[in-house]
């Protein structure tokens, strides 16, 4: 099961490398696959990058020997040698740039600060682009850091456009894998910038390069403590919804995820509710099945076994990991309100079928009993339920009364009122009657002047 | 047979000629009238002569009145014969003495009687001779001129210049003859003495002096003998018969019959495959021009021969790949036998991709014409599968010598061949298919193991042509492909690469044989989202060809009768030209109903749930619908349904009613339903979404009724289960429809439906009607504004789009109106920036 909904092998075409790397990692820690598999993946995946040492320890690791073949020493000294020339080369750049006069005297435009530099400190382009090349090489090697500051530089000075995107994305890249989510953050934000803009030659290209960009960007948005109003607000802007729908629905589940656990953002549940119905027959998990049957179906047992699943599968998801407690909380919510809202009278006793406890709470879930504080006793189940509801109608401000005799919650109805309706209807009514009448005023002054005008 | 046959060999060889006279003595020992007359043709020659001395003279009174005879019945033709030799020889004698303004008449006279007489029939020798002759002397004499130039005088210089011009102009008209005159030019000769000979004695022998000596055309010489024609056809002179005939082409006296009897005929003696090519090239369209009318269609017999000449076409082409036909060769008709080195290819000017074209046009024309309920029509069809095999062979043959253009134009004629069609009649067509091609024959766009699966077929077909058409063929490949997945049930796919590749977009610029594919996939879409259970989508589908009462004419399945206008005949005729065979139809007595079931599952709750309030009774799903409803209302008496629409009013009043039970009945009993695969499952999903939208209806129309209502009851009356009764009324409070909320204990609906005192009520509507009146107000002012401001321009504007609109409407085979606010979703080029496409898309799906 927890490999049918695993996403890694939909990711992984559109991830860098490097950025497979943790995907792997975390699966080794889950055991989702088997571990030989996943080290011969891990191989495979680095056996292109420069991160000889670790190579030949995974190299060892697969095939239980101490031995490494030859290539990888002689290529270990490949690397280090091409390190060393190109920071050779690059610490150049970097000494003209680091200089504190070219700082103070470095402006807003480009062009000029690179003729600048050219004329006073004889900066030529292509030293410029062994800046680019050396941290090319550094992200290769796993040195993210410094690969992340040189690539700064780079952008800093280039003006090649094309190089300035690769740029962006490296450097995407090397923050994501330093865990610098500020930065990556930023970058994320002027990358999309460059997608929206760039006037690509094919829509094909285009598209691509957004599915890249939504791909690289759930690192971020699932990591920075701000992500996930962000990840909403950035892929329901249509041309990103469109991508995923065209491109890769898979992205559907943590667009779905991060809905569910952002509390503010309710009014999109609509949208996202539509985009699953549409995109059901080509991608659903039970986390947007949980959406499916709760917003479509209105089937609320059915939620409640989707939500279990979706515990299982969130734990098994490397960017989801992390949200599942709130998840499941706030999953619970939407059931409870949703629940709520269409009935007028809620049944609290536990034993009975189709009561809220029994929808919201599955006995042997632990989780459940911990965020509830539900005990395992049957007395205080009824007891802590009360308490839930009663926490339940006090933030979400469902107008609801329990009425304890009878064991049940009484919602009231607040449909609004004929007076207030009527209120509604007419408020901006004398506000728009005198705009109407100062508009025509000013018309007749306008015109009267204009005759005027014309009588002198 | 022996008559014709000694006068032609006597002058060949001597021996033959000895055998034969021989022959031909002792058969006029038989029959001294009937020889007597060739005798005295034979007697020029001289071996003959000497033997047949003592014969001669036993006859020789019989043989001289014979002679006499002869001379009174000279023919016309000899006439001209003569009178032609008499010029030769001024001009041969003028030649002696260098008098060019002798020369110059006199080969003046004699063109004359030559373009007179002979025509395009054939030249004799003698002119062709005199003509080469005429050619060298000419030279001769420019080259002395240059020479010494003032001995000649202007009068003569003159002449001499126009005669070269002259004679220049008429070796290039006679360039073969001369040709082979000069070759063989006692041969040559020869003929013509004998030619002339013959010319005198009989005009049927005139055939055989043409004959060449090969005793093989002993056949075809009887051939042409009995059809006792003036001319003869082989295969040295086929190229200049071609030439004549191609030349007679479209002009006005032309007996286009007789040109292809001959066009056959030249192919029956064409020995190499390159005059059989060159034969063939000119036999199709020959035959294809017969009909010279545009309405009419190509004989059924002429069009199968024409059929099986492209084959043979295609067949000669296969088995030399030295030869190349294609539209981008020079104009060379060369009339000589190509010297191919091998590795090499010769190209020869013409277009087989415009044959395949114009047969597959033509059968397309010969089924609208034909009328779809005889046999007639169904033997028609049998000849479709001919057609295909043909198509397919054309298409391997475009393939292998890399005809990018053609192929994709013939791929295309394919996939309209098969779109429409079921699998296993694709199925069926491509096995005897495959079967009748040779083995050798493999296509790489669709190789034998692709034609096992239709879907795959079509598929490989769609993929080429989207990659390599251009942008009609691709529109069009889009369209079938859509259909075909349309036709298999899979909607999904169907909607989303009609959404994707955008092609509502633009659909109304191109032509109005694509814009009738798009509305019949935009049926057939329509009509499998109704097969998939999906009637909102199949209603959203279907609305725009259906609401707008001219189905057939968008959907080119007959001429719509015009109520009010009438159409220009040139109109009606290119109207008629479109339509679809029948057997290409989508039913549309189907179609009607399944756009009127739809129509009646989402408007009667629309309805209910409008109830009284006039604002909401405005909002129209389906127009045709109301309209029908309305008119079935009115009506005093409303019979026993009978028809398809019958059976739905009936139906939707049920509905309307409650009575869901009567409305299943009722739309089960259409009979229609039948042609629908899987008519039990589609009935079943019919009877579920009846009841469905039978408790909605009740549920909207009764609800002002009832404070509570048990939710099993509910479930009872319209035998629904209970969840699902649950679900629906959840959809309902949750999407605010009804103003109610579940009550868990006691299982049942409460309604909150809340009657309105009078004074409430009144209140409400002096708001409503204060709002109304201020936007009312605004929107006066907003127009004032406008016009003041440039009402010249307005004025000028308005008529224009109006007038545009006019035309456009007239013209336009699709009404697009209301289709750009209905979300016709707009889809972009397969992949990527499908912004426009997708929200479009929601628009669609709401």
């Amino acid at each position: 099961m927890a490999a049918t909904y695993d996403l890694t092998p939909k990711l992984i075409p559109y991830l860098d490398r490097h950025l497979v790397f943790p995907l792997l990692e975390f699966l080794s820690m889950h055991k989702i696959y088997p571990e030989i598999d996943l080290l011969k993946a891990k191989y495979e995946l680095l056996a292109k990058t420069n991160m000889v040492d670790f190579i030949s320890m995974l190299y060892k690791t697969i095939h239980d020997t101490e031995e490494v073949p030859n290539e990888f020493s002689t290529k270990r000294d490949e690397v280090l040698q091409t390190l060393e020339n190109l920071q050779s080369e690059a610490q150049k750049v970097l000494d003209i740039i680091e200089n504190p006069e070219v700082i103070s005297a470095l402006r807003q435009d480009k062009l000029q600060n690179l003729n600048f530099l050219k004329e006073k400190y004889g900066l030529t382009d292509k030293m410029l682009n062994t800046l680019y090349q050396f941290g090319q090489f550094q992200y290769n090697c796993g040195n993210y850091g410094g690969a992340s500051d040189m690539l700064y530089h780079f952008r800093v000075l280039s003006t090649d456009h094309e190089l300035n995107v690769s740029a962006l994305w490296g450097k995407l890249a090397s923050d994501i894998l330093d865990s610098n989510w500020d930065g990556a953050l930023e970058e994320v934000q002027k990358l999309k910038e460059t997608i929206d803009q760039k006037n690509f030659t094919s829509p094909l290209h285009q598209l691509q390069q957004r599915t890249w960009f939504i791909h690289w960007s759930i690192f971020v948005f699932f990591n920075h403590p701000k992500g996930r109003d962000n990840i909403i607000d950035v892929f329901f802007t249509p041309s990103y919804i469109n991508t995923i729908q065209t491109a890769c629905p898979w992205i559907l589940r943590y667009l779905t995820t991060a809905v569910v656990t952002n509390k503010r953002k309710k009014s999109i549940l609509k949208d996202l509710v539509k985009i699953i119905q549409q995109e059901s027959y080509e991608y659903r998990d039970p986390i947007t099945e949980f959406i499916e049957s709760l917003y479509v179906k209105f089937d609320f047992e059915g939620a409640q076994h989707k939500l279990k699943e979706c515990e299982k599968v969130l734990s098994n998801d490397f960017f989801l990991v992390a949200t599942l407690p709130e998840f499941v909380e706030n999953a619970r919510y939407l059931i409870s309100e949703t629940y709520c809202r269409i009935h007028l009278k809620i049944d609290i006793r536990y034993d009975k079928y189709y009561s809220l406890i029994y929808l919201l709470g599955n006995r042997s879930s632990p989780d459940f009993l911990i965020s509830s504080g539900l005990s395992q006793t049957l007395n205080l189940d009824q007891e802590a339920g009360e308490k839930w509801i009663v926490n339940l109608i006090r933030d979400t401000r469902v107008d609801a009364k329990i009425d304890f005799k009878e064991n049940t919650v009484i919602m009231n109805q607040n449909h609004t009122s004929i007076y207030q309706q009527v209120i509604e209807r007419t408020r901006g009514l004398s506000f728009r009657s005198q705009i109407l009448s100062s508009t025509i005023e000013k018309r007749e002054a306008h015109q009267s002047a204009s005759t005027a005008e014309a009588v002198e | 047979m022996s008559r014709f046959f000694r006068g032609g060999s006597d002058s060949e060889t001597d021996d033959d000629d000895e055998i034969i006279s021989s022959n031909e003595e002792e058969e006029s020992e038989d029959d001294h009238i009937s020889s007597s007359e060739d005798e005295a043709t034979s007697k020029p020659a001289a071996g003959a002569g000497g033997r047949s001395k003592f014969l001669k003279d036993a006859v020789s009174d019989s043989d001289e009145s014979d002679l006499d005879e002869k001379r009174e019945v000279k023919s016309a033709k000899d006439k001209k014969l003569d009178a032609l030799e008499s010029s030769v020889k001024t001009i041969e004698n003028a030649k002696k003495i260098n008098d060019w303004v002798a020369i110059q008449n006199e080969f003046e006279k004699l063109n004359k009687i030559v373009s007179k007489s002979f025509g395009s029939i054939g030249m004799p020798r003698v002119y062709i001779k005199t003509i080469a002759s005429l050619e060298d002397f000419l030279n001769e004499a420019l080259q002395k001129e240059k020479e010494a130039k003032k001995k000649i005088n202007a009068t003569q210089a003159k002449a001499l210049n126009s005669m070269k011009n002259k004679i220049k102009k008429i070796v290039r008209q006679f360039e073969d003859e001369v040709e082979k005159w000069r070759q063989n030019p006692v041969e040559t000769e020869e003929e013509d003495n004998e030619d002339g000979d013959i010319e005198k004695s009989s005009p049927i022998e005139k055939d055989d002096s043409l004959q060449s000596t090969d005793a093989l055309d002993d056949e075809g010489f009887e051939q042409v003998g009995k059809g006792n024609r003036p001319i003869e056809y082989t295969s040295d002179n086929l190229f200049k018969k071609l030439r004549e005939i191609l030349e007679a082409r479209g002009k006005k006296n032309t007996d286009r019959l007789e040109q292809i009897k001959i066009l056959q005929k030249l192919l029956g003696v064409a020995a190499t495959s390159y005059q059989q090519v060159r034969v063939l090239l000119a036999l199709i369209p020959a035959q294809f021009d017969y009909n010279p009318s545009m309405s009419n269609y190509m004989n059924v017999d002429m069009w199968k021969s024409t059929q099986k000449e492209i084959n043979q076409l295609l067949t000669i082409l296969e088995s030399t790949p030295s030869f190349m036909i294609h539209d981008h060769v020079e104009e060379e008709e060369e009339d000589k036998e190509p010297v191919i080195e091998p590795g090499q290819t010769f190209g020869i000017r013409g277009s087989i991709v415009s044959f395949i074209d114009r047969l597959d046009d033509e059968f397309t024309k010969s089924l609208q014409n034909i009328d779809p309920h005889t046999t007639d029509y169904v033997d028609r069809l049998k000849d479709e599968t001919e057609l295909y095999a043909t198509i397919v062979r054309g298409q391997i043959y475009f393939e292998q010598n890399d005809l990018n253009e053609s192929t994709s134009r013939v791929v295309m004629r394919r996939l309209e061949h098969l779109y429409y069609k079921p699998d296993q009649v694709i199925q069926t067509v491509e096995n005897t298919v495959s079967q009748s091609l040779p083995s050798n024959l493999k296509s790489s766009i669709t190789p034998p193991a692709i034609t096992q699966d239709s879907s795959d077929l079509i598929h490989a077909l769609c993929v080429y042509l989207y990659k390599k058409g251009e942008s009609l063929l691709r529109t069009r490949a889009m369209l079938c492909h859509i259909y075909h997945h349309a036709l298999h049930n899979r909607f999904y796919i169907a909607r989303d690469m009609l959404l994707m590749s955008h092609l509502q977009d633009n659909i109304q610029l191109s032509d109005v044989g694509t814009q009738i594919l798009h509305n019949r996939t935009m049926v057939q879409v329509g009509l499998c989202a109704f097969r998939e259970g999906m009637i909102k989508e199949s209603q959203s589908c279907l609305q725009e060809i259906c609401g707008t009462g001219r189905v057939k004419e968008l959907l080119a399945q007959g001429l719509q009768l015009q109520k009010y206008s009438q159409l220009p005949p040139e109109q009606e005729k290119l109207d008629r030209q479109r339509q679809l065979p029948f057997h290409m139809h989508i039913n549309l007595e189907l179609l009607e109903c399944a756009y009127l079931t739809c129509s009646m599952l989402l408007e009667i709750p629309a309805m209910a749930a409008a109830g009284s309030n006039p604002e909401a009774r405005k909002k129209v799903i389906s127009k045709p619908f109301r309209r029908m409803l309305d008119y079935n209302e009115r009506q005093v008496f409303s019979g026993p349904p009978e028809n398809t629409r019958d059976h739905i009013m009936g139906a939707a009043k049920a509905l309307a009613a409650g009575e869901w039970q009567k409305c299943q009945e009722l739309i089960s009993a259409i009979k229609i339903w039948d042609l629908m695969p899987e008519t039990q499952k589609i009935k079943e999903m019919l009877n579920r979404k009846i009841q469905e939208e039978g408790l909605r209806t009740y549920l909207f129309t009764y609800s002002s009724y009832y404070t509570t209502l048990g939710l099993e009851q509910l479930s009872t009356m319209f035998s629904l289960p209970i969840n699902t009764v649950t679900s629906i009324v959840s959809k309902m409070i949750w999407n605010e429809e009804l103003a109610a909320s579940l009550d868990q204990i006691n299982n049942v609906v409460v309604l909150h439906r809340v009657e309105h005192t009078k004074v409430q009520q009144l209140a409400l509507m002096f708001a409503e009607k204060a709002t109304s009146f201020v936007e009312a107000n605004e929107r006066t002012l907003e127009q004032k504004q406008a016009v003041g401001q440039n009402q010249r321009d307005q004025h000028r504007q308005k008529g224009q789009t109006s007038q545009q609109q006019n035309t456009e409407k007239r013209t336009m085979y699709q009404k697009r109106d209301g289709q750009q606010q209905r979300g016709r979703n707009n889809f972009n080029n397969v992949l990527g920036n499908s912004v426009r496409g997708r929200t479009q898309q929601n628009r669609y799906r709401s």
